[in-house]
Protein backbone atom coordinates (compact mmCIF):
# COMPACT_ATOMS: atom_id res chain seq x y z
CA UNK A 1 0.00 0.00 0.00
CA UNK A 2 1.41 3.33 -1.12
CA UNK A 3 0.47 6.71 0.32
CA UNK A 4 1.57 9.55 -1.95
CA UNK A 5 1.60 13.20 -0.84
CA UNK A 6 1.77 15.13 -4.10
CA UNK A 7 2.44 18.86 -4.40
CA UNK A 8 2.29 20.34 -7.86
CA UNK A 9 1.49 23.48 -9.79
CA UNK A 10 -2.15 23.48 -10.85
CA UNK A 11 -2.89 25.54 -13.96
CA UNK A 12 -6.61 25.71 -13.23
CA UNK A 13 -6.05 26.95 -9.65
CA UNK A 14 -3.09 29.11 -10.70
CA UNK A 15 -1.17 28.04 -7.60
CA UNK A 16 0.44 25.01 -6.06
CA UNK A 17 -1.96 22.32 -4.98
CA UNK A 18 -1.73 19.30 -2.70
CA UNK A 19 -3.40 15.98 -3.34
CA UNK A 20 -3.05 12.68 -1.56
CA UNK A 21 -3.15 9.61 -3.76
CA UNK A 22 -3.50 6.16 -2.25
CA UNK A 23 -2.49 3.24 -4.46
CA UNK A 24 -3.04 -0.35 -3.35
CA UNK A 25 0.19 -2.33 -3.66
CA UNK A 26 1.61 -5.38 -1.94
CA UNK A 27 0.92 -5.00 1.80
CA UNK A 28 2.17 -6.76 4.89
CA UNK A 29 -1.27 -8.39 5.13
CA UNK A 30 -0.93 -9.66 1.57
CA UNK A 31 2.48 -11.07 2.43
CA UNK A 32 1.33 -12.73 5.64
CA UNK A 33 -2.15 -13.98 4.87
CA UNK A 34 -3.14 -13.51 1.25
CA UNK A 35 -1.27 -15.46 -1.40
CA UNK A 36 -4.21 -14.71 -3.67
CA UNK A 37 -3.69 -10.94 -3.51
CA UNK A 38 -4.31 -8.84 -6.62
CA UNK A 39 -1.55 -8.91 -9.27
CA UNK A 40 -0.84 -5.22 -8.72
CA UNK A 41 1.89 -5.00 -11.31
CA UNK A 42 0.38 -7.14 -14.05
CA UNK A 43 1.22 -5.66 -17.44
CA UNK A 44 -1.29 -3.01 -18.44
CA UNK A 45 -3.26 -3.36 -15.18
CA UNK A 46 -4.91 -0.19 -13.89
CA UNK A 47 -6.71 0.90 -10.76
CA UNK A 48 -10.34 1.64 -10.23
CA UNK A 49 -10.32 5.08 -8.66
CA UNK A 50 -12.39 6.89 -6.05
CA UNK A 51 -12.15 10.66 -5.77
CA UNK A 52 -12.85 11.33 -2.10
CA UNK A 53 -13.71 14.87 -1.06
CA UNK A 54 -13.31 16.56 2.33
CA UNK A 55 -15.82 18.84 4.02
CA UNK A 56 -15.82 22.50 5.03
CA UNK A 57 -12.88 23.53 7.20
CA UNK A 58 -10.96 20.43 6.00
CA UNK A 59 -8.33 19.39 3.50
CA UNK A 60 -6.75 16.45 1.69
CA UNK A 61 -5.46 14.92 4.93
CA UNK A 62 -8.84 14.41 6.60
CA UNK A 63 -9.92 11.05 5.23
CA UNK A 64 -6.52 9.55 6.11
CA UNK A 65 -6.30 11.14 9.56
CA UNK A 66 -9.84 10.77 10.86
CA UNK A 67 -11.09 7.66 9.05
CA UNK A 68 -9.58 4.45 7.71
CA UNK A 69 -10.09 5.27 4.05
CA UNK A 70 -6.73 3.84 3.00
CA UNK A 71 -7.17 0.54 4.81
CA UNK A 72 -10.65 0.00 3.33
CA UNK A 73 -9.37 0.97 -0.12
CA UNK A 74 -6.52 -1.54 0.16
CA UNK A 75 -9.06 -4.24 0.98
CA UNK A 76 -11.00 -3.33 -2.15
CA UNK A 77 -7.95 -2.78 -4.39
CA UNK A 78 -9.20 0.74 -5.03
CA UNK A 79 -7.04 3.81 -5.69
CA UNK A 80 -8.19 6.88 -3.77
CA UNK A 81 -7.56 10.49 -4.74
CA UNK A 82 -8.00 13.02 -1.95
CA UNK A 83 -7.71 16.62 -3.13
CA UNK A 84 -7.87 19.88 -1.18
CA UNK A 85 -10.53 22.41 -2.12
CA UNK A 86 -10.47 24.82 0.84
CA UNK A 87 -13.97 26.15 1.64
CA UNK A 88 -14.92 26.44 -2.02
CA UNK A 89 -18.10 24.33 -1.96
CA UNK A 90 -16.42 22.72 -4.98
CA UNK A 91 -17.62 25.46 -7.34
CA UNK A 92 -15.72 27.63 -9.79
CA UNK A 93 -15.61 30.47 -7.27
CA UNK A 94 -16.89 33.96 -7.92
CA UNK A 95 -13.89 35.45 -6.11
CA UNK A 96 -11.37 32.65 -6.01
CA UNK A 97 -10.22 29.51 -7.74
CA UNK A 98 -11.96 27.20 -10.18
CA UNK A 99 -12.29 24.17 -7.92
CA UNK A 100 -15.03 22.46 -9.91
CA UNK A 101 -12.84 22.61 -13.01
CA UNK A 102 -9.88 21.43 -10.96
CA UNK A 103 -11.71 18.41 -9.52
CA UNK A 104 -13.62 17.34 -12.62
CA UNK A 105 -11.23 18.25 -15.44
CA UNK A 106 -7.65 18.99 -14.46
CA UNK A 107 -7.09 16.42 -11.75
CA UNK A 108 -8.38 13.32 -13.59
CA UNK A 109 -6.26 14.18 -16.64
CA UNK A 110 -3.19 15.08 -14.57
CA UNK A 111 -3.28 12.04 -12.31
CA UNK A 112 -4.01 9.51 -15.01
CA UNK A 113 -0.91 10.78 -16.78
CA UNK A 114 1.24 10.27 -13.68
CA UNK A 115 -0.31 7.11 -12.26
CA UNK A 116 -1.96 3.97 -13.66
CA UNK A 117 -5.55 5.05 -13.01
CA UNK A 118 -8.23 3.62 -15.26
CA UNK A 119 -9.91 6.38 -17.23
CA UNK A 120 -13.03 4.34 -17.93
CA UNK A 121 -16.32 5.62 -16.62
CA UNK A 122 -17.18 2.32 -14.99
CA UNK A 123 -13.91 2.48 -13.01
CA UNK A 124 -14.17 6.10 -11.85
CA UNK A 125 -16.14 7.08 -8.76
CA UNK A 126 -16.55 10.09 -6.53
CA UNK A 127 -17.68 10.47 -2.93
CA UNK A 128 -17.37 13.01 -0.18
CA UNK A 129 -18.71 14.20 3.13
CA UNK A 130 -20.75 17.29 4.02
CA UNK A 131 -19.54 20.08 1.71
CA UNK A 132 -17.76 17.26 -0.15
CA UNK A 133 -21.06 15.35 -0.46
CA UNK A 134 -22.54 18.37 -2.16
CA UNK A 135 -19.32 18.64 -4.17
CA UNK A 136 -19.71 15.00 -5.18
CA UNK A 137 -23.12 15.60 -6.74
CA UNK A 138 -21.93 18.90 -8.19
CA UNK A 139 -19.07 17.06 -9.92
CA UNK A 140 -21.36 14.22 -10.99
CA UNK A 141 -23.83 16.64 -12.61
CA UNK A 142 -21.05 18.71 -14.17
CA UNK A 143 -19.41 15.69 -15.83
CA UNK A 144 -21.85 12.78 -15.67
CA UNK A 145 -19.86 11.01 -18.41
CA UNK A 146 -16.77 10.83 -16.16
CA UNK A 147 -18.13 8.92 -13.16
CA UNK A 148 -19.79 5.54 -12.93
CA UNK A 149 -21.12 6.28 -9.44
CA UNK A 150 -21.28 9.14 -6.96
CA UNK A 151 -21.96 8.88 -3.23
CA UNK A 152 -22.75 11.68 -0.80
CA UNK A 153 -22.07 11.10 2.89
CA UNK A 154 -24.04 13.64 4.94
CA UNK A 155 -23.86 15.92 1.94
CA UNK A 156 -25.01 19.51 2.07
CA UNK A 157 -27.39 19.18 -0.87
CA UNK A 158 -29.81 21.99 -0.40
CA UNK A 159 -27.97 24.72 1.38
CA UNK A 160 -29.49 27.62 -0.51
CA UNK A 161 -33.05 26.64 -1.10
CA UNK A 162 -34.42 24.87 1.95
CA UNK A 163 -35.57 26.82 4.96
CA UNK A 164 -34.21 24.34 7.45
CA UNK A 165 -31.73 24.07 10.24
CA UNK A 166 -29.03 23.47 7.64
CA UNK A 167 -29.16 27.13 6.79
CA UNK A 168 -28.43 28.12 10.36
CA UNK A 169 -25.37 25.91 10.32
CA UNK A 170 -24.11 27.04 6.96
CA UNK A 171 -24.08 30.66 8.11
CA UNK A 172 -21.41 29.70 10.63
CA UNK A 173 -19.10 29.82 7.64
CA UNK A 174 -18.10 33.51 7.51
CA UNK A 175 -20.24 35.40 5.01
CA UNK A 176 -17.29 36.71 3.02
CA UNK A 177 -16.16 33.09 2.49
CA UNK A 178 -19.57 32.17 1.13
CA UNK A 179 -19.55 35.28 -1.01
CA UNK A 180 -16.20 34.23 -2.42
CA UNK A 181 -17.90 31.06 -3.63
CA UNK A 182 -21.26 32.27 -4.81
CA UNK A 183 -21.07 36.03 -5.22
CA UNK A 184 -22.51 38.85 -3.18
CA UNK A 185 -25.72 37.04 -2.19
CA UNK A 186 -23.54 34.41 -0.45
CA UNK A 187 -25.81 31.61 -1.73
CA UNK A 188 -26.04 29.92 -5.13
CA UNK A 189 -28.23 31.97 -7.44
CA UNK A 190 -31.42 29.93 -8.06
CA UNK A 191 -31.16 28.56 -11.57
CA UNK A 192 -27.53 29.73 -11.80
CA UNK A 193 -24.40 27.70 -12.43
CA UNK A 194 -23.90 26.80 -8.74
CA UNK A 195 -27.49 25.67 -8.13
CA UNK A 196 -27.38 21.91 -7.64
CA UNK A 197 -31.04 21.47 -8.54
CA UNK A 198 -30.56 23.38 -11.79
CA UNK A 199 -27.46 21.32 -12.61
CA UNK A 200 -29.42 18.10 -12.11
CA UNK A 201 -32.35 19.39 -14.14
CA UNK A 202 -30.01 20.37 -16.98
CA UNK A 203 -28.66 16.79 -17.08
CA UNK A 204 -32.19 15.43 -17.21
CA UNK A 205 -33.34 17.92 -19.83
CA UNK A 206 -30.34 17.14 -22.01
CA UNK A 207 -30.96 13.42 -21.65
CA UNK A 208 -27.54 12.73 -20.13
CA UNK A 209 -26.91 9.40 -18.45
CA UNK A 210 -26.25 10.14 -14.81
CA UNK A 211 -23.84 8.18 -12.61
CA UNK A 212 -25.46 5.89 -10.08
CA UNK A 213 -26.27 8.14 -7.12
CA UNK A 214 -26.26 7.40 -3.39
CA UNK A 215 -26.88 9.51 -0.30
CA UNK A 216 -26.30 8.35 3.27
CA UNK A 217 -26.86 10.49 6.35
CA UNK A 218 -27.38 10.26 10.11
CA UNK A 219 -30.87 10.40 11.58
CA UNK A 220 -29.84 13.33 13.77
CA UNK A 221 -27.65 15.11 11.23
CA UNK A 222 -28.48 18.80 10.82
CA UNK A 223 -28.29 18.39 7.05
CA UNK A 224 -30.88 15.61 6.95
CA UNK A 225 -33.90 17.73 5.98
CA UNK A 226 -32.10 19.60 3.24
CA UNK A 227 -30.88 16.31 1.80
CA UNK A 228 -34.37 14.83 1.85
CA UNK A 229 -35.74 17.92 0.13
CA UNK A 230 -33.14 17.49 -2.61
CA UNK A 231 -33.92 13.80 -2.96
CA UNK A 232 -37.63 14.61 -3.32
CA UNK A 233 -36.77 17.12 -6.01
CA UNK A 234 -34.62 14.56 -7.84
CA UNK A 235 -37.47 12.08 -7.64
CA UNK A 236 -39.83 14.63 -9.15
CA UNK A 237 -37.44 14.72 -12.14
CA UNK A 238 -37.47 10.94 -12.31
CA UNK A 239 -33.91 10.61 -10.92
CA UNK A 240 -33.42 7.82 -8.41
CA UNK A 241 -30.92 8.49 -5.62
CA UNK A 242 -30.42 5.51 -3.35
CA UNK A 243 -31.04 6.75 0.18
CA UNK A 244 -29.73 5.34 3.46
CA UNK A 245 -30.63 6.72 6.84
CA UNK A 246 -28.71 5.44 9.85
CA UNK A 247 -28.44 6.34 13.53
CA UNK A 248 -25.79 8.99 13.85
CA UNK A 249 -24.81 12.63 13.60
CA UNK A 250 -22.49 14.77 11.51
CA UNK A 251 -19.14 13.33 12.60
CA UNK A 252 -16.22 11.07 11.67
CA UNK A 253 -17.61 8.03 13.49
CA UNK A 254 -20.45 8.14 11.02
CA UNK A 255 -18.29 8.74 7.96
CA UNK A 256 -15.76 6.07 8.87
CA UNK A 257 -18.55 3.54 9.37
CA UNK A 258 -20.52 4.42 6.25
CA UNK A 259 -17.59 4.86 3.93
CA UNK A 260 -17.38 1.08 4.23
CA UNK A 261 -21.02 0.85 3.16
CA UNK A 262 -20.34 3.16 0.23
CA UNK A 263 -17.47 0.91 -0.86
CA UNK A 264 -19.79 -2.10 -0.71
CA UNK A 265 -22.32 -0.21 -2.83
CA UNK A 266 -19.80 0.84 -5.49
CA UNK A 267 -19.41 -1.58 -8.43
CA UNK A 268 -15.87 -2.58 -7.44
CA UNK A 269 -13.81 -5.25 -9.13
CA UNK A 270 -11.79 -5.75 -5.92
CA UNK A 271 -8.89 -6.35 -8.26
CA UNK A 272 -6.81 -4.60 -10.87
CA UNK A 273 -8.74 -3.79 -14.03
CA UNK B 1 6.67 20.07 -11.02
CA UNK B 2 5.08 17.40 -8.90
CA UNK B 3 6.86 16.70 -5.64
CA UNK B 4 5.63 13.38 -4.34
CA UNK B 5 6.40 11.97 -0.93
CA UNK B 6 5.52 8.31 -1.20
CA UNK B 7 5.24 6.04 1.81
CA UNK B 8 4.70 2.41 0.92
CA UNK B 9 5.08 -1.12 2.20
CA UNK B 10 8.22 -2.55 0.66
CA UNK B 11 8.08 -6.29 0.27
CA UNK B 12 11.84 -6.36 -0.33
CA UNK B 13 12.53 -4.59 2.97
CA UNK B 14 9.55 -6.07 4.86
CA UNK B 15 8.74 -2.66 6.30
CA UNK B 16 7.24 0.65 5.29
CA UNK B 17 9.62 2.95 3.49
CA UNK B 18 9.65 6.54 2.26
CA UNK B 19 10.73 7.80 -1.11
CA UNK B 20 10.63 11.28 -2.63
CA UNK B 21 9.82 11.43 -6.32
CA UNK B 22 10.00 14.65 -8.30
CA UNK B 23 8.37 14.70 -11.72
CA UNK B 24 8.57 17.71 -14.05
CA UNK B 25 5.10 18.99 -14.93
CA UNK B 26 4.14 22.40 -16.35
CA UNK B 27 4.84 25.00 -13.66
CA UNK B 28 4.61 28.70 -13.03
CA UNK B 29 8.12 29.36 -14.36
CA UNK B 30 7.23 27.79 -17.69
CA UNK B 31 3.99 29.77 -17.73
CA UNK B 32 5.57 33.14 -16.90
CA UNK B 33 8.55 32.73 -19.16
CA UNK B 34 6.68 31.16 -22.08
CA UNK B 35 8.74 27.98 -22.05
CA UNK B 36 7.85 24.95 -24.11
CA UNK B 37 5.74 22.41 -22.20
CA UNK B 38 5.54 19.93 -25.04
CA UNK B 39 7.17 17.31 -22.85
CA UNK B 40 3.93 16.97 -20.87
CA UNK B 41 1.44 14.66 -22.55
CA UNK B 42 -0.44 11.48 -21.89
CA UNK B 43 1.72 8.40 -22.32
CA UNK B 44 4.95 10.34 -21.74
CA UNK B 45 7.73 8.49 -19.90
CA UNK B 46 10.56 10.13 -18.00
CA UNK B 47 14.24 9.38 -17.78
CA UNK B 48 15.01 8.56 -14.16
CA UNK B 49 17.82 9.54 -11.83
CA UNK B 50 18.07 7.53 -8.64
CA UNK B 51 19.65 9.92 -6.17
CA UNK B 52 21.17 8.43 -3.06
CA UNK B 53 21.78 9.90 0.38
CA UNK B 54 24.86 9.60 2.57
CA UNK B 55 25.47 8.28 6.04
CA UNK B 56 23.10 9.78 8.65
CA UNK B 57 20.73 10.76 5.85
CA UNK B 58 17.46 9.67 4.26
CA UNK B 59 15.10 10.20 1.29
CA UNK B 60 14.41 13.81 2.25
CA UNK B 61 17.99 15.18 2.21
CA UNK B 62 18.39 16.08 -1.44
CA UNK B 63 15.06 17.93 -1.53
CA UNK B 64 15.70 19.77 1.72
CA UNK B 65 19.32 20.70 1.22
CA UNK B 66 19.73 21.31 -2.52
CA UNK B 67 17.71 22.73 -5.42
CA UNK B 68 17.46 19.33 -7.11
CA UNK B 69 13.79 19.94 -7.88
CA UNK B 70 14.61 23.01 -9.95
CA UNK B 71 17.43 21.24 -11.78
CA UNK B 72 15.19 18.25 -12.48
CA UNK B 73 12.52 20.53 -13.89
CA UNK B 74 15.09 22.22 -16.11
CA UNK B 75 16.27 18.87 -17.46
CA UNK B 76 12.80 17.25 -17.55
CA UNK B 77 14.10 14.26 -15.64
CA UNK B 78 12.33 12.35 -12.89
CA UNK B 79 14.37 12.04 -9.70
CA UNK B 80 13.80 9.33 -7.13
CA UNK B 81 15.26 9.49 -3.64
CA UNK B 82 15.06 6.37 -1.48
CA UNK B 83 16.07 5.68 2.13
CA UNK B 84 18.53 2.94 3.06
CA UNK B 85 19.58 3.95 6.60
CA UNK B 86 23.34 3.52 7.16
CA UNK B 87 23.43 0.19 5.33
CA UNK B 88 26.13 1.10 2.78
CA UNK B 89 23.61 0.01 0.14
CA UNK B 90 24.00 -3.69 0.99
CA UNK B 91 21.62 -6.59 1.44
CA UNK B 92 22.18 -6.81 5.18
CA UNK B 93 23.03 -10.10 6.83
CA UNK B 94 20.82 -9.21 9.79
CA UNK B 95 18.50 -6.58 8.36
CA UNK B 96 16.72 -5.34 5.26
CA UNK B 97 17.87 -6.17 1.72
CA UNK B 98 18.59 -2.62 0.57
CA UNK B 99 20.51 -3.53 -2.60
CA UNK B 100 17.69 -5.78 -3.79
CA UNK B 101 15.21 -3.06 -2.86
CA UNK B 102 17.07 -0.54 -5.00
CA UNK B 103 17.90 -2.71 -7.99
CA UNK B 104 14.81 -4.88 -8.26
CA UNK B 105 11.78 -3.66 -6.35
CA UNK B 106 12.08 0.11 -6.72
CA UNK B 107 12.54 0.11 -10.53
CA UNK B 108 9.45 -2.09 -10.80
CA UNK B 109 7.39 0.27 -8.62
CA UNK B 110 8.57 3.30 -10.56
CA UNK B 111 7.78 1.69 -13.87
CA UNK B 112 4.32 0.59 -12.76
CA UNK B 113 3.08 3.32 -10.42
CA UNK B 114 4.88 6.27 -12.01
CA UNK B 115 5.63 7.33 -15.60
CA UNK B 116 9.24 6.15 -15.38
CA UNK B 117 11.08 4.70 -18.33
CA UNK B 118 12.79 1.50 -17.22
CA UNK B 119 15.10 1.30 -20.22
CA UNK B 120 18.82 1.14 -19.56
CA UNK B 121 19.55 4.26 -21.59
CA UNK B 122 17.04 6.19 -19.45
CA UNK B 123 18.18 4.96 -16.01
CA UNK B 124 20.90 6.70 -14.02
CA UNK B 125 22.10 6.63 -10.44
CA UNK B 126 24.05 9.20 -8.43
CA UNK B 127 24.78 9.81 -4.79
CA UNK B 128 26.97 11.50 -2.25
CA UNK B 129 29.51 10.07 0.20
CA UNK B 130 28.20 6.62 1.23
CA UNK B 131 25.69 7.16 -1.59
CA UNK B 132 28.52 7.92 -4.03
CA UNK B 133 29.82 4.46 -3.33
CA UNK B 134 26.19 3.26 -3.44
CA UNK B 135 25.62 4.75 -6.88
CA UNK B 136 28.54 2.83 -8.40
CA UNK B 137 27.74 -0.29 -6.40
CA UNK B 138 24.14 -0.33 -7.63
CA UNK B 139 25.04 0.36 -11.27
CA UNK B 140 27.81 -2.26 -11.27
CA UNK B 141 25.45 -4.79 -9.66
CA UNK B 142 22.93 -4.23 -12.50
CA UNK B 143 24.90 -2.88 -15.47
CA UNK B 144 22.10 -4.11 -17.73
CA UNK B 145 19.68 -1.71 -16.01
CA UNK B 146 21.77 1.44 -15.46
CA UNK B 147 23.74 3.18 -18.19
CA UNK B 148 25.47 5.75 -15.99
CA UNK B 149 26.55 6.25 -12.38
CA UNK B 150 27.93 9.36 -10.68
CA UNK B 151 29.70 9.69 -7.36
CA UNK B 152 29.88 12.96 -5.44
CA UNK B 153 32.52 12.79 -2.71
CA UNK B 154 32.06 9.04 -2.73
CA UNK B 155 33.57 6.52 -0.32
CA UNK B 156 34.87 4.68 -3.35
CA UNK B 157 37.57 2.54 -1.80
CA UNK B 158 35.15 0.96 0.68
CA UNK B 159 35.71 -1.20 2.67
CA UNK B 160 39.37 -0.18 2.83
CA UNK B 161 40.07 2.54 5.35
CA UNK B 162 37.16 1.45 7.53
CA UNK B 163 39.02 -1.13 9.63
CA UNK B 164 38.55 0.74 12.90
CA UNK B 165 34.85 1.20 12.31
CA UNK B 166 34.35 -2.53 11.73
CA UNK B 167 35.53 -3.15 15.28
CA UNK B 168 33.82 -0.17 16.88
CA UNK B 169 30.28 -0.98 18.09
CA UNK B 170 29.58 2.77 18.24
CA UNK B 171 30.35 3.23 14.55
CA UNK B 172 27.49 4.90 12.67
CA UNK B 173 27.42 1.87 10.35
CA UNK B 174 26.00 -1.38 11.79
CA UNK B 175 28.72 -3.46 10.10
CA UNK B 176 28.13 -6.48 12.32
CA UNK B 177 24.57 -6.59 11.05
CA UNK B 178 25.53 -5.84 7.45
CA UNK B 179 28.38 -8.28 6.80
CA UNK B 180 29.31 -11.80 7.82
CA UNK B 181 32.89 -10.78 8.58
CA UNK B 182 34.77 -7.93 10.17
CA UNK B 183 37.89 -8.84 8.18
CA UNK B 184 38.23 -5.94 5.74
CA UNK B 185 40.80 -7.78 3.61
CA UNK B 186 38.39 -10.69 3.14
CA UNK B 187 35.49 -8.37 2.39
CA UNK B 188 37.57 -6.50 -0.18
CA UNK B 189 37.78 -9.72 -2.22
CA UNK B 190 33.98 -9.74 -2.68
CA UNK B 191 31.47 -7.69 -4.66
CA UNK B 192 31.42 -5.20 -1.80
CA UNK B 193 34.57 -3.82 -3.44
CA UNK B 194 33.68 -1.73 -6.51
CA UNK B 195 36.87 -2.81 -8.28
CA UNK B 196 36.08 -6.49 -7.83
CA UNK B 197 32.67 -5.77 -9.38
CA UNK B 198 34.41 -4.05 -12.29
CA UNK B 199 36.92 -6.86 -12.85
CA UNK B 200 34.16 -9.46 -12.93
CA UNK B 201 32.18 -7.48 -15.50
CA UNK B 202 35.29 -6.96 -17.60
CA UNK B 203 36.06 -10.67 -17.51
CA UNK B 204 32.50 -11.43 -18.57
CA UNK B 205 32.72 -8.88 -21.38
CA UNK B 206 29.80 -6.85 -20.00
CA UNK B 207 29.49 -3.19 -20.95
CA UNK B 208 30.18 -1.06 -17.90
CA UNK B 209 27.95 1.87 -16.99
CA UNK B 210 29.52 5.26 -17.74
CA UNK B 211 31.17 6.67 -14.63
CA UNK B 212 31.54 10.19 -13.26
CA UNK B 213 33.49 11.20 -10.16
CA UNK B 214 33.55 14.59 -8.49
CA UNK B 215 35.08 15.63 -5.18
CA UNK B 216 36.07 18.82 -3.38
CA UNK B 217 39.78 19.48 -3.11
CA UNK B 218 39.45 20.03 0.66
CA UNK B 219 37.13 17.06 1.16
CA UNK B 220 38.34 14.36 3.57
CA UNK B 221 37.50 11.81 0.86
CA UNK B 222 39.77 13.59 -1.65
CA UNK B 223 42.68 11.17 -1.14
CA UNK B 224 40.51 8.07 -1.52
CA UNK B 225 38.95 9.53 -4.66
CA UNK B 226 42.45 9.93 -6.12
CA UNK B 227 43.18 6.35 -5.15
CA UNK B 228 39.96 5.24 -6.82
CA UNK B 229 41.00 7.04 -10.03
CA UNK B 230 44.26 5.10 -10.05
CA UNK B 231 42.34 1.85 -9.57
CA UNK B 232 40.08 2.72 -12.51
CA UNK B 233 43.03 3.67 -14.71
CA UNK B 234 44.88 0.49 -13.75
CA UNK B 235 41.90 -1.41 -15.20
CA UNK B 236 41.57 0.84 -18.27
CA UNK B 237 38.11 1.98 -17.19
CA UNK B 238 36.98 5.18 -18.88
CA UNK B 239 35.50 7.74 -16.53
CA UNK B 240 34.91 11.46 -16.25
CA UNK B 241 36.48 13.33 -13.36
CA UNK B 242 35.87 16.75 -11.99
CA UNK B 243 37.06 18.51 -8.87
CA UNK B 244 36.65 21.96 -7.40
CA UNK B 245 37.23 23.94 -4.26
CA UNK B 246 35.09 22.62 -1.44
CA UNK B 247 34.67 20.30 1.50
CA UNK B 248 32.32 17.42 2.29
CA UNK B 249 29.14 19.51 2.42
CA UNK B 250 25.87 20.42 0.72
CA UNK B 251 27.28 23.55 -0.89
CA UNK B 252 29.53 21.28 -2.92
CA UNK B 253 26.82 18.73 -3.72
CA UNK B 254 24.23 21.35 -4.68
CA UNK B 255 26.74 22.89 -7.09
CA UNK B 256 28.12 19.68 -8.51
CA UNK B 257 24.90 17.73 -8.96
CA UNK B 258 24.46 20.25 -11.78
CA UNK B 259 27.68 18.94 -13.35
CA UNK B 260 26.30 15.43 -13.03
CA UNK B 261 23.09 16.42 -14.83
CA UNK B 262 25.09 18.11 -17.59
CA UNK B 263 27.25 15.01 -17.96
CA UNK B 264 24.40 12.47 -18.05
CA UNK B 265 23.04 11.50 -21.50
CA UNK B 266 19.77 13.35 -20.94
CA UNK B 267 17.02 13.78 -23.49
CA UNK B 268 15.95 16.98 -21.67
CA UNK B 269 12.41 15.98 -22.47
CA UNK B 270 10.13 13.02 -21.94
CA UNK B 271 10.90 9.85 -23.85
Amino acid sequence: MAHLDCSFYSPSLRKNAKVIVFLPTMSADDYLFNDDHPRYFAKGAKYQTLYLLHGSYGDCMDWSLFANAERYAQEHCLAVVMPSAENSSYVDMQYGEDYLTYITRELPAFLSTLFPLSEKREDTFIAGLSMGGGGTFRAAFARPELYGAAASLSGGLDKALSKTSSEAHSVKMPKNYRQACFGDSAVPTPGGKDDLRAALKACVDEGKTLPRLYHVIGEDDFLREGGEAFLAYAKSLGVEIEYKLHPGVHNWDFWDTYLKEVLEWLPLANDMV
Amino acid sequence: MANIHCNYYSDALKLNTDINVVIPTPNSDELMNHKDTGYWHEGARYQVLYLLHGTYGDYSDWCHLTSIEKYAQNHKIMVVMPSVANSFYQDMLYGPAYLTFLTEELPQYLGRLFPASTKREDSFVAGLSMGGYGALHVALAKPEQFCAAASLSGALTFPYGMEDHFRNPKSPWPFRAIFDTDDVEELAKTDVNLFVQIEKLQQAGVELPKLFLTVGTEDFTYAQNQKARKELEKRNVEYTYEEGPGIHDWDYWDEHIKSVLNWLPLANTTV
